[in-house]
């Protein structure tokens, strides 16, 4: 009785997974273009930002403000080899994320020896640093930024046909998922999860902990960057703006309210942000302060986030029906 | 005094001392410990027993001394890399992986020794380590609890892990800081037994405050006080030592006689 | 006296003397400039009117930072609303003085209602999770983003400036190359060298500045000894939030408000505490001297046409100290 009580209802849970996903896989067949685009593409890519941020806090136990930055060090790389200098946008696409890593390699070898707190203050100050770099830096277009950028042609014009930028971002969102979860179980995981846990200890059985938290960064850096190279290519065009302190909350905001434990949750913060980002406007000019209290209750009742919730919830459900017996 | 066993010397520590602040934790502290001897440090809670320990394992730096290893100096060697010179440590407090089992914690331990941290990539290494972690388990006593998580283990079962993490490094010099740490007395038994019946060649050490578990294992005692080293000899010795027996039953300070050093 | 830590002693006075090493070399650079030993005419009066463009712009930061630094350092919390308790500090000054409010009337008031503000905060939000770290940056967090974006419909996105007490917002004349410097900046300086002199004072020499310094090192030992810890952190988080407002409406005289203002001194207050150390107020001094320096004289002392990369050696500032000294150059573990 009470294992075909809970047995149902994995079966119930599959089903339902499976049909979500079967929508989320035809979602420019079934919805319009402008929802393909604006929610579909918009999520998807904002997803695997915020993916970069939950793998570092979920896996590594660092909370990293700089993903922002990081994405937009790949978009305004992609942006001005293409525009200033005519490089093919694959070509430009590599050398972005190339040039991302690096930076982040860099970057994580000084900040790898802060834990907790520090950690996240130096992110921090690193993101609106580089805010600051690409709004005051004449080469890369000062508050303008730079416009002009084109797709590569397998991708399609977004905003006149979304399938192909649709079908890129959840290509590379299901290929980072499954990277993150591939990974977790090799030595490298294992040891980046040890060091989320107990550095200490990490440190006494032989690892290095820097080192380990710089290459561990760089993968951050590198999930970041591709979602920075999607953005530009979505918006053809990347300004300061778009990496102010502002946005870097909004990417924190996400991962938060999707569950920053959860890989799942990158995407599903993605989409509730981008709903809410994009309908509240016929309801209040305030959007941000809406996002705010939106996060502000997320963090006071129930900081799992919409996976955390979901995650219990499941539980729940079976711990009552597998309680059911005669 | 007993000289020291001629053979080859595990430990030479000589001088060590540590300040923190105004406080000086561990203050000139000398010892010498033979190849696969079982020593023992007892102390009252405050002796400086944990921070030479941490000393010793590089985790925090003297403000003088030298600590030698199989002859060579590791004084300021960074911990990461005393597994390499034969070293592994328990804590007074387990330090486990809550979200990781058994098998894993220990796998984890064995990867640390073998290397190869930053590899992205599942290999045949991996089995065999996975098969050593399951060996060392057994060595403890918790091959039918392999694939339970950690938060999921009794008190006395993550004690039985902890020595474990410190079995997978293969190691020379084992220090166990309070293993016996929250046992009943049950556990307490078991655990002894595990400790004597680990590989002879390796040299043992063994922080303690609990007297009786310590003087089952141990071949020679070394007591310390407020950061010093007050006595040192067999356990029969330290039995029948009054100092030692005023220190644990605690005197009042300031009475006739005062701790001194004594070799 | 310390034997044998070689290897330790030497990266470590290597990372010393490279940072000195680089110190001088910009020191030497900046004056070669300004003296014009190297590349162009002299002009020392730059040169002056730069540094105290420097020097009283870390009086700002070091207003503002030190107000973080207490909170920081007693509650290890990092009030990411610091930003932007300075821009509505600065705006209700703003408004006090557009009503005819006496301008140090209104600093006082508006000081002192950002420490309520501050206060109401700690309470109502941060006072039932201690010790959560992460948590409760991400409160900060996303009451900043509130009070950021309800600040713009209530006192526009234009940039404003508070208007300057009369007698003091004209220049000062120094015999020196006969060179005129804003009264007001100079007020900020001496302003800011009276609360940090109070400050130690009151960290130093008082019974309350023990038990922050007590609490600095052990919280969990402070609250052991009986000391009314929660009444002691209450008063920080007002004082930490009063300094932000008064930072405000300083700063809204000296430079202006407007939105960004907020992300822009709680950068410097990061930038500040990271480099001098947790918890520090003689850090916190430091701090400032370095970020407001560095971020003037590159501005000015960058070879041509590198001036718009200026940013980058702020960062450079930061960088450098993580790499030499990760808890900043004051902080203690």
């Amino acid at each position: 009785m009470k294992l075909t009580r809970v047995s149902s209802w994995l079966l119930v849970k599959r089903v339902a997974i499976a049909g979500i996903l079967v929508v989320v896989l035809l979602v420019p067949q079934l919805f319009s273009t402008f929802f393909a685009s604006s929610i579909g593409v918009q999520s998807l890519v904002l997803g695997i930002a915020a993916a970069s941020i939950i793998f570092l806090n979920a896996v590594v136990g660092m909370v990293s403000l700089a993903q922002t930055a990081l994405y937009g060090v790949a978009a305004y790389t992609t942006a001005k080899l293409a525009v200033d200098l005519g490089v093919d946008p694959w070509l430009a696409a590599l050398v972005a994320v190339g040039v991302t890593v690096v930076v982040a390699l860099l970057f994580g070898a000084v900040a790898s020896r802060s834990e907790g707190i520090y950690f996240l203050m130096i992110t921090l100050a690193s993101a609106v640093i580089t805010y600051y770099f690409f709004s005051q830096v004449t080469a890369f277009g000062s508050h303008e930024g730079i416009n002009g950028v084109t797709p590569p042609a397998l991708l399609g014009k977004p905003f006149v046909d979304p399938t192909g930028m649709y079908y890129g971002a959840l290509i590379s969102s299901v290929l980072i998922y499954l990277l993150v979860r591939y990974l977790r179980r090799t030595p490298f995981g294992y040891a980046l999860q040890g060091v989320r846990d107990e550095s200490i200890r990490m440190r006494a059985l032989g690892f290095n902990v820097p080192l380990l938290r710089t290459a561990a960064f760089a993968v951050g850096a590198f999930i970041a960057a591709i979602g920075g190279v999607l953005l530009v290519w979505y918006n053809s065009s990347i300004s300061p703006g778009t990496i102010d302190l502002t946005r870097t909350i909004d990417l924190l905001t996400i991962a938060v309210i999707g569950g920053l434990g959860r890989l799942e949750g990158a995407w599903l913060g993605a989409l509730l942000f981008t709903v809410i980002q994009t309908y509240s406007p016929r309801y209040t000019d305030r959007f941000e302060t809406l996002i705010g209290l939106v996060f502000l209750a997320v963090v006071l009742t129930s900081p799992g986030g919409i996976a955390g919730i979901a995650g219990s919830l499941d539980r729940w459900v079976q711990r009552r029906l597998a309680g059911r017996t005669a | 005094m007993a000289a020291s066993p001629p053979d080859a010397r595990a430990l030479r520590v000589r001088g060590l001392s540590c300040r923190f602040g105004g406080v000086k934790a561990v203050s000139n502290v000398d010892l010498d410990v033979a190849g696969g001897e079982r020593r023992a440090i007892l102390g009252p809670n405050g002796a400086g027993k944990t921070t030479l320990f941490n000393l010793l394992f590089g985790e925090i730096f003297p403000s003088a001394g030298q600590v030698e290893v199989f002859g060579q100096d590791v004084t300021l060697i960074p911990a990461r890399k005393r597994i390499k010179l034969g070293l592994t440590r328990t804590y007074q407090t387990s330090r486990l992986f809550p979200l990781l089992s058994v098998a894993e914690n220990i796998y984890v331990a064995v990867l640390g020794a073998e290397g190869g941290h930053l590899r992205p990539l599942r290999l045949h290494r991996d089995d065999e380590f996975r098969a050593r972690a399951q060996g060392i388990a057994s060595r403890v006593g918790l091959s039918d609890r392999l694939d339970i998580v950690v938060g999921s283990l009794s008190h006395g079962e993550q004690r039985q892990l902890e020595v474990a993490l410190a079995l997978a490094g293969k190691p020379r010099i084992m220090m166990l800081d309070e293993p016996a740490a929250g046992l009943s007395p049950a556990e307490r038994g078991s655990l002894t037994d595990l400790l004597l019946s680990l590989d002879p060649a390796v040299t043992l050490l063994v922080v303690e405050h609990d007297m009786d578990v310590a003087l089952r294992v141990a071949q020679r005692v070394t007591v310390m006080h407020e950061g010093r080293v007050v006595a040192e000899g067999t356990p029969a010795e330290i039995r029948g030592n009054q100092l030692v027996h005023d220190l644990y039953l605690g005197r009042p300070r300031g009475s006739a006689e005062e701790p001194h050093a004594r070799r | 006296m310390i034997p044998r830590r070689i290897r330790a002693e030497l990266a470590h006075r290597f990372a010393g003397g490279l940072a000195l090493l680089v110190l001088v070399v910009a020191v030497a650079w900046v004056l070669a400039r300004a003296f014009g030993v190297v590349g162009g005419t002299a002009n020392v009066p730059l040169f002056i009117v730069v540094t105290l463009n420097g020097l009283t712009l870390a009086a700002l930061y070091f207003i503002v930072a030190s107000g973080f630094t207490l909170i920081f350092g007693l509650m290890r919390v990092v009030n990411m609303a610091h930003g932007s308790l300075y821009l509505l500090g600065g705006y209700i000054g703003l408004r006090l003085v557009e009503h005819r409010v006496n301008y140090w009337l209104a600093l006082v008031l508006a000081a002192l209602a950002i420490g309520v503000v501050g206060l109401v905060m700690q309470q109502v939000f941060l006072r039932w999770n201690q010790g959560q770290d992460l948590r409760q940056a991400l409160i900060t967090i996303a009451i900043s983003v509130v009070l950021a974006d309800q600040m713009i419909p209530t006192f526009g996105a234009a940039a404003v400036a508070i208007k300057a007490p009369d007698g003091l917002n004209s220049a000062v004349r120094f015999g020196l190359y006969d060179i005129r410097y804003p009264t007001f900046r100079l007020v900020v300086l001496g302003l800011a060298v009276l609360i940090g002199v109070s400050l130690w004072y009151g960290i130093q020499h008082t019974r309350f500045g023990m038990i922050i310094r007590a609490g600095v090192d052990d919280r969990a030992m402070t609250s052991a000894l009986g000391v009314n810890v929660q009444a002691v952190l209450a008063v920080t988080f007002f004082v930490g939030a009063l300094l932000a407002g008064l930072g405000g409406v300083l700063g809204g005289t000296m430079i202006a408000l407007a939105p960004g203002q907020d992300a822009s001194f709680l950068l410097s207050s990061l930038v500040v505490v990271i480099v001098g150390g947790m918890g520090s107020l003689a850090g916190a001094l430091f701090g400032a001297l370095a970020l407001g320096l560095v971020a003037q004289l590159s501005g000015v002392y960058l070879p041509a046409g590198y001036t718009n990369f200026s940013i980058l050696l702020t960062f450079a500032l930061l960088v450098f100290v993580l790499a030499v000294r990760p808890i900043g150059l004051f902080g203690r573990r």
